[in-house]
């Protein structure tokens, strides 16, 4: 039981990582508090379903189709949010937050209340002997891909001279253009990036949950609880955040049921924004973006 | 930003769409309803409006809200007092919640604050959704009490039944906000709320008791949301958990006071009384479901184009003309 236990929260972890990590990449190199983050992600869902259920697209050929979909989307985002005036984090906040007001009717209008769900074929849990524990082909996929592109991020972020001047546009903006680091281009970046990883978590969410045209709040949360406990563009400490979220959520559902599960992870944002809103594994104090 | 309002303009404006609005109350209940329910949404958002003349963003207020909406509805059911009574413990309840903001979140401004207040509406209502027994949970409270008649002399409001009753009781609730969020602006409090928004150092070095003016921001207002979910709890007749607390009861004040203009003191009413019935008597018609984007598209394009409000924008136009 235990080890079934372990295994679902190490799946819902490593999933919650991919959420945060599209949220945090945006939120680090631009400031930009994107609070339709989740419903961007349903929106993706929505399309592998459409895709899946009207053209007949098998469920891996949707992701590369989605990914793109979505970038092209987060770009857009980039030019509207370009617009926005000073004060630059509250005011994105409150435009994302329209923005997700306007996707979650318009997901409404064209998909209708009904909870929807993307069917893969069938496949018998994997057993492991003598164990009695099950891997689900769902949860082989969602653990497979989200570590492959975290890995991949990672990957990009220590070894390429992109991802060096991501980093360096996260700790100072001022400094890296000082460098000559183009620091719009590197916005652009980060949403492109973190159109990609919207785009790919998507399908991965509406094949593991039922979509629903309001249900994209809770993700939004997932992103921010994980990249405040990490602080920004840190993407092992984000890996980590998401497995102890989703240890503590699995645990919450196993003991108490799935009804608390909400108020738990409001709870673990409102205490981290409290005790360290810089981040609990940042080194810095108390960042100054806070204030 | 730095100087008081100019209410002249935005009294004008409100006035004319009285007006504009009197020329449609030809018998037909719909418009009585519109207009009644303009009216509560413009003193919702008066109400959140009040907290955020100190400068801080609240995406939580749907809490206050639910929480006086229940409160109200459960002290009706359980104790069977006047709706007139419980009204007010239902704010009391609000506002207990809201001194719990601040006990919890004094130390937030900015993103901060605005995010811990969107993740606290989830408290009160998995909370209430999982009480089954003082609850009934999920499933909502049905045939709570209705708004008595009032006798004032010989004349009897009928407030229930009697749309045009409702649309003044309405009418007068939203006028003694507008008295309470025009005291929060003009009065020595609201100069004080005014500090405390441009440069809290600042206002603390002349002798401005910041914590204290934030703290009683906050009371009265939660007080307020409190009120205004008590008073649709008694005119539905039936809420849920999920409606109650849902997110547009905490993004509606917000519009709304943005698009009318948050530093005046009829913004937020003006903002409610062209946008409420715009979306009702329009967009509804056109898209029965999620016509509620409106808002969202509104919020967007306010931000983008005139942030101060659409009453600000015009007198900028007209003088510049």
């Amino acid at each position: 039981m235990l080890f079934q236990l372990l295994i679902d929260s190490f799946s819902l972890g490593s999933f919650y990582a991919l959420i945060a990590l599209g949220f945090s990449l945006i939120f680090g190199v631009t400031h930009t508090f994107n609070l339709a983050h989740g419903e961007l992600i349903l929106l993706s869902g929505y399309l592998a379903y459409v895709l899946g259920k009207y053209f007949s697209i098998p469920f891996l050929f949707t992701l590369p189709i989605c990914m793109l979909a979505l970038v092209f989307v987060a770009m857009l985002l980039h030019q509207l949010l370009r617009q926005v005036k000073e004060p630059f984090e509250l005011n994105s906040l409150v435009v994302t937050f329209g923005l997700a007001l306007v996707l979650q009717n318009a997901m409404l209008f064209f998909f209708s209340a009904n909870y929807r769900l993307i069917h893969v074929p069938p496949v018998p849990p994997l057993e492991l002997p003598n164990l009695h524990l099950f891997i689900t082909q769902t949860q082989f996929i969602l653990v497979g891909l989200s570590l492959l592109v975290t890995g991949s991020i990672y990957l990009l972020w220590r070894k390429t001279f992109l991802g060096k001047a991501l980093r360096a546009t996260i700790q100072d903006r001022e400094a890296a253009r000082l460098a000559g680091i183009n620091v719009e281009h590197m916005s652009l970046m980060a949403f492109i990036l973190g159109g990609m990883l919207i785009g790919l978590a998507g399908p991965l969410y509406a094949q593991r949950e039922y979509l629903h045209p309001f249900g994209g709040m809770e993700a939004t949360l997932i992103g921010v609880i994980i990249t405040i406990f990490a602080g920004v563009g840190r993407i092992r400490g984000i890996l980590l955040g998401g497995w102890i979220l989703g240890g503590v959520e699995s645990v919450t559902v196993f003991f108490l049921g799935a009804n608390w599960r909400e108020l738990v992870s409001a709870l673990v944002l409102i205490m981290l924004i409290v005790v360290r809103p810089a981040g609990v594994l940042s080194k810095r104090a108390k960042s100054e973006r806070w204030r | 930003m730095n100087k008081p309002g100019h209410p002249s303009f935005l009294i004008l404006a409100v006035t004319f769409a009285l007006i504009a609005w009197a020329a449609f109350l030809t018998g037909s209940g719909i418009h009585y309803r519109v207009l009644g329910m303009a009216c509560f949404y413009g003193a919702l958002a008066l109400s959140w409006n009040i907290f955020a003349l100190t400068g801080a963003i609240s995406l939580g207020h749907a809490a206050f809200f639910g929480l006086g909406a229940y409160g109200s509805a459960l002290f009706c059911q359980y104790w069977h007092w006047s709706p007139y009574i419980t009204i007010f413990l239902g704010g009391t309840v609000g506002c207990i919640y809201g001194f719990l903001w601040h006990l919890t979140f004094r130390k937030l401004r900015g993103a901060a604050f605005a995010l811990a207040t969107l993740a606290s509406v989830e408290i009160p209502k998995v909370t209430i959704d999982n009480w089954d027994r003082l609850t009934s949970g999920s499933l909502g409270l049905v045939g709570i009490a209705r708004l008595p008649p009032v006798n004032l002399g010989s004349i009897t409001f009928d407030v229930d039944e009697n749309l045009q009753a409702q649309c003044f009781f309405l009418l007068m609730f939203a006028l003694v906000v507008i008295y309470i969020h025009f005291k929060a602006m003009s009065s020595k409090w609201g100069w004080a709320i005014r500090s405390v928004r441009e440069d809290e150092i600042a206002a603390s070095t002349i002798g401005v008791d910041v914590p204290g003016i934030r703290l009683r921001a906050l009371c009265v207002s939660a007080y307020l949301t409190g009120l205004c979910g008590a008073v649709y709890a008694h005119l539905m007749g039936s809420i849920e958990p999920a409606l109650v607390f849902s997110l547009h009861f905490s993004a509606l004040p917000l519009v709304l006071s943005i698009f009318g203009g948050r530093y005046q003191a009829l913004g937020p009413f003006l903002g409610a009384l062209i946008l409420y019935p715009a979306d009702q008597l329009l967009f509804h018609s056109w898209f029965p479901a999620g016509h509620a984007a409106f808002y969202g598209l509104v919020m967007v394009i306010t931000i983008l184009f005139f942030p101060h409000g659409i009453g600000e924008w015009v007198q900028q136009k007209t003088k510049s003309a």
